[in-house]
């Protein structure tokens, strides 16, 4: 009943429902380029159409190697997604746990992970996606990794805040002192309280990440040619773009729209999850 | 309303924009602004490596002899030098009235001491190696005698450059060379100033010894992006910039700027590990080197600019690229050699460098599309430079898309990796017999002659056995000014033919 | 609840700086370490193969990387908390030197862009808070959402190829000058580079003051200005924007900091001498010094700048202990 309440709100706020289609969208060229269906296989070069415009054979023109641009901005999508996706769902799971956790139980625990976001935070962002994946080395999995080190501290802060509140509310106190085990307490009282910031987190968070894998790949980490990746693209672009605008234009879009989706629909969980919205 | 005071905006910031466009307006005719992605990283100029550091201290030093366009000797400090009849003993005679920028004079004891200072193994000088048939120096006057181990003649050549200047003796006694201390050369102009990953500047030195440059001034300035250089130079905040990478030439407006183009010497190759499976078999070599088209490789991946090559990239040794098995690309004959090798299946990891990534990782992509259609399958293990390095000089790959500096000799070019004691056999993988006797017989004639017979023989051996495989030079760029007279752009990338530019 | 004395506040603050300064220490270097290649063959290149063993161990040693991995992070740390950054080898200058060249360059940039950000966040925010649900207020939102998701690089190579291709115009290859200087060039030079930043900062900005100005303009004080019939413009910004400022600087403080950090990309491109590009350089070089120690100013600036948004936190809104 409450989901049901609650996507109804959703459904009216119109930042969620245009959000939620370009991100469907996205997913969806993601999915069809997973399963192999794209105008062009994206790695076949063809030197002959090298650098052509757009035109109805390649809708998004080609690169220096023939290969279609189109072809490769949807590949470009599945990776970006993918790492956000991953990067995220970690950075969700350790941060929201080590959050709960520490603000719970306070002390030294808490002191230890309140300690260590900072430490992360304080580590300027792009740097540090840059030390790790160096370290790492260059597959999905490492940035992935890397991003997922650099959002933890936030999921972090975003669910020990309302856990120290929460855990000073009347109900948890009784249901704590009517003996119920600490895991217990919780996840089946304290999680669904502190919910609804972090899944708003999470819509933000992968926009965020999605724009930190392609600076990465911009910066030559991460995913690795000939493999496509949106801001690999953008990067060979570069020395492109002043006689083949096409190259430089279609994966900046590409980016932009799927940032903008999940923006969109960040707003459209805050306007639909937070109650004192709800009214207005 | 609304609209009209937008209309006014965007009319102002064109305005504005159109003022600034106008704004730069044309340097002092004498000083040149030059842009360049690398910065120095040194002031030795023994030790120095890095192409802008050789290229800037080049301006600041000078060296015995000078190797002009088309290897042709031509004189330095020295003015004359003779063998003896056995080839063992080199006396060079040295102009006179140089003095370096302090103001002292140079003599053959500098000359000596700088040899010296070359050849003690303390200095790790980059060039030790091409001079250490040099056994004794002795100056007297105007005359430096070299004693030498074997008959060398390449070693005239070897004379020349910024690893081979010539320093102050003084200098050298007194330990103020490299470090911070201001390099002190006999060369076309003094250096004024370093500013790391700024700019280094100089100016013209009025007692050079081919006369006082025109251009008074010179900065080269570190611009770390070559898209940022051509920017520059279409703007014309800058008047000269050194570029590499082919997509951004390709852009230059030859309406409005100069560009020079040379073959460079250094040379892209897909070097093979003969060492291990699968390329310890001569038909997978072979295999690979039928399967590439070269010139598909220089279309997608420099689009067009760079020209195909054999291993010899010196101009007056160039090898063939005609006489090589498959000179076009030949798929029947790839898979043939395949079958012969009993291999059905073959599978090998590339290193290859992300450092001045655009051409060597496009390349690289190409060759592996390519390599797909005869059923060799490539992967690509791209690193940064500090990784690449100590795997490539460790013999550390199955195979490696390289890109070597060349040599304006093939004997200092390819000893150090064809000869079985060479410092960069390891990285080489191959060595015989017949290749060290062709060497031998390179380094001790004075004959072009018996040294091109040399030189296309070791040329053969190196492709019939598909040791690496050989696929393109580059070219050097050099993006100038219009104004810009009287330059000409060298193989080695040199700046020095800046001494006798003028602009304007 | 919490009544304890404000110096112990600030002790345990201090305390707890300290602790996260010292794991970033050790997080730097572990990292740097775990990188495969070192400094001889960052900057020596495949000429390294040129040397003999002696010559190999003499460089180790002048590196500083023939000692142990505690020994050299115990000298790192011990000079650095004396003021010696190290030495930059690959620049044949310390760090210190180079970094009170390229700090500078980084701070102007951060402070640029916050300042452009600033005034263009929260004028489009005003601008679209002043008619909730209209055409502009749409307007207003849509460049709030164009603004944070184009990147920063795609910005900066359109920027850049635009300009000199079309106008021929670009200051960015002039050598780079301080406002001491040259301030006309040195303002050229920083206008592109903090435009790019600066739209990165206006979007959580604008964002941020539209929801402010909201919620403010419910309150009861608007109204009632309104109803004594104040003019509309000078309510909006004498009481709303007013009223709306605890968010907006705390935004910014946040902004200002991430920018100090950020720019590594944008210097990259527009050739400015920062601190991004230092470490950037340096790390492909594995210059150990100057990586660690960048990191470790950014570091201390960062924390710096949160305590500072802190106070004035405390100073503005009473509400918070």
């Amino acid at each position: 009943m409450k989901e049901k309440t609650w996507f109804s709100y959703y459904l009216k706020s119109i930042s969620g429902v245009i959000g939620g289609i370009l991100v469907l969208v996205m997913f969806t060229i993601s999915i069809l380029s997973a399963l192999g269906i794209t105008p062009h296989d994206p790695l076949i070069q063809d030197p002959v159409n090298a650098l052509q415009g757009p035109s109805a054979q390649y809708w998004f023109g080609t690169d220096q190697f023939g290969r279609d641009i189109l072809s490769r901005c949807m590949d470009g999508m599945r990776r970006s997604m993918l790492v956000s996706v991953v990067a995220v769902s970690i950075a969700t799971l350790v941060g929201v746990i080590l959050g709960i956790v520490g603000g719970y139980f306070g002390k030294f625990l808490d002191g230890f992970v309140v300690r260590f976001s900072d430490v992360i935070f304080a580590f300027p962002a792009i740097l540090l996606a840059l030390a790790i994946v160096n370290s790492l080395g260059n597959s999905w999995i490492d940035t992935s990794l890397a991003i997922a080190v650099v959002y933890t501290p936030i999921f972090i802060r975003v669910a020990r805040g309302p856990v120290l509140s929460v855990k000073e509310m009347d109900y948890v106190k009784a249901v704590r002192i009517l003996g119920f085990s600490t895991p217990k307490v919780l996840f089946s009282h304290i999680l669904p309280n502190v919910l609804p910031p972090i899944v708003i987190q999470v819509a933000l968070s992968m926009s965020w990440a999605i724009l930190t894998e392609s600076g990465l790949s911009f910066l030559g980490l991460g995913t690795q040619p000939p493999d496509a990746s949106l801001g690999l693209m953008v990067s060979e672009a570069q020395s492109l773009a002043a006689f083949a605008w096409w190259t430089l234009a279609f994966p900046s879009l590409f980016i932009t729209i799927a940032v903008v989706g999940l923006n969109l629909v960040g707003d459209g969980l805050r306007d639909s999850l937070d109650p004192a919205r709800r009214s207005s | 309303m609304k609209r009209k005071k937008l209309a006014i905006a965007a009319l102002a910031a064109s305005l504005a924009v159109g003022t600034l466009a106008a704004q730069p307006a044309k340097a002092a005719s004498t000083s040149l602004a030059i842009g360049s992605v690398l910065d120095i990283d040194k002031l030795d100029p023994h030790t120095a490596t890095n192409f802008a550091t050789v290229r800037a201290l080049g301006l600041v030093y000078s060296s015995l002899i000078e190797v002009g366009p088309a290897n042709k000797l031509k004189t330095g400090l020295a003015t004359a030098w003779q063998f003896s009849a056995d080839g063992k003993t080199l006396r060079l005679t040295l102009r006179e009235g140089v003095k370096f920028h302090d103001g002292s004079t140079f003599d053959a004891v500098d000359a000596k001491a700088s040899l010296e200072r070359i050849l003690d193994p303390k200095t790790t000088a980059a060039a030790r190696a091409n001079i250490s048939t040099i056994t004794s120096i002795s100056a007297s006057g105007r005359y430096l005698t070299l004693n030498l181990s074997v008959s060398n003649i390449p070693i005239l050549a070897a004379l020349d450059g910024v690893n081979m200047a010539m320093l102050s003796s003084t200098d050298i006694a007194a330990g103020k060379v490299g470090g911070t201390n201001k390099p002190n050369g006999t060369g076309a102009y003094k250096f004024e100033s370093w500013e790391p990953t700024q700019s280094v500047k100089l100016s013209a030195n009025p007692t050079y010894w081919m006369g006082e440059p025109k251009i008074s001034d010179i900065t080269i300035r570190v611009i770390p992006n070559e898209a940022s250089i051509l920017s520059a130079m279409n703007a014309g905040t800058i008047q000269f910039g050194i570029i590499s990478d082919p997509l951004i030439a390709k852009q230059v407006n030859t309406r409005k700027l100069k560009l020079y183009k040379t073959p460079a010497l250094a040379y892209y190759a897909l070097q093979l590990n003969n060492k291990v499976a699968p390329f310890n078999d001569k038909n997978v070599r072979l295999a690979v080197q039928c399967a590439l088209d070269r010139q598909e490789v220089v279309n997608t991946a420099m689009l067009g600019q760079g020209a195909i090559s054999g291993p010899i990239t010196s101009p007056a040794y160039r090898s063939s690229t005609t006489a090589r098995p498959c000179p076009k690309a030949d798929l029947a004959k790839a898979k043939a050699y395949l079958t012969a090798s009993g291999k059905t299946d073959v599978t090998f990891k590339a290193l290859v460098t992300s450092t001045g990534w655009a051409t060597s990782v496009a390349m690289a992509q190409n060759i592996k599309a390519q390599l797909a259609k005869a059923g060799i399958t490539m992967e690509l293990d791209i690193t940064d430079q500090a990784t690449y390095v100590p795997r490539w000089l460790a013999g550390d790959f199955v195979a490696t898309l390289a890109n070597n500096g060349g040599r304006i000799d093939p004997d200092t070019m390819y000893t150090r990796y064809f000869t079985s004691t060479g410092n960069l056999n390891k990285v080489a993988t191959y060595a015989s017999s017949t290749l060290d006797a062709n060497f031998l017989k390179g380094k001790s004639s004075a004959k072009s002659s018996v040294r091109a017979e040399a030189y296309t023989a070791i040329s053969k051996e190196l492709e019939d056995n598909a040791v690496w495989v050989w696929i393109a030079t580059p070219f050097e760029y050099r993006v100038a000014d219009k104004n810009l007279k009287n330059f000409t752009a060298l193989t080695t990338g040199s700046l020095l033919p800046l001494r006798s530019a003028s602009l304007g | 609840m919490n009544k304890r004395l404000p110096s112990t506040v600030f002790f345990t603050r201090l305390a707890s700086v300290i602790t996260t300064l010292f794991g970033i220490s050790i997080f730097v270097f572990i990292v740097l370490r775990v990188i495969p290649g070192d400094s001889i063959t960052g900057s020596l290149g495949i000429e390294t193969g040129a040397l003999t063993p002696e010559q190999i161990e003499s460089l180790r040693a002048y590196y500083g990387i023939d000692k142990s991995l505690f020994g050299q992070y115990f000298s790192w740390m011990g000079s650095f908390l004396t003021g010696d950054f190290g030495f930059a080898y690959s620049n044949g200058v310390s760090v210190l030197e180079l970094t009170k060249s390229a700090l500078p360059v980084t701070i102007q940039l951060a402070l640029f862009g916050t300042i452009f950000g600033v005034i263009l966040g929260i004028s489009v925010g005003m601008f679209s808070a002043s008619k909730p649900g209209s055409v502009r207020d749409f307007a207003g939102q849509f460049f709030g959402l164009l603004a944070l998701a184009v990147p920063g690089f795609v910005l900066a190579t359109t920027l850049v190829t635009v300009m000199a291709n079309v106008f021929g115009y670009f200051p960015n290859g002039f050598e780079y000058m301080s406002p001491w200087e040259d301030p006309w060039m040195n303002f050229q030079q920083m206008m592109f580079p903090s435009l790019v930043l600066g739209i990165a900062v206006a979007a959580p900005v604008m964002r941020t003051t539209r929801s402010a100005l909201l919620e403010t303009v419910d309150k009861d004080f608007i109204r009632t200005a309104h109803g004594k019939g104040v003019k509309h413009r000078v309510v909006q910004f004498k009481h709303v924007l007013r009223n709306s400022l605890i968010p907006i600087v705390t935004m910014t403080g946040i902004q200002f900091g991430y920018l100090l950090g950020g720019a590594v990309i944008t210097e990259k491109i527009f050739a400015m001498p920062g601190m991004g590009r230092q470490i950037l350089d340096a790390i492909n070089k594995r210059e150990y010094a100057t990586v660690q120690s960048s990191v470790m100013i950014f570091a201390i600036m960062f924390v710096l700048i949160n305590l500072i948004t802190d106070i004035i936190y405390r100073r503005i809104d009473p509400r918070i202990k």
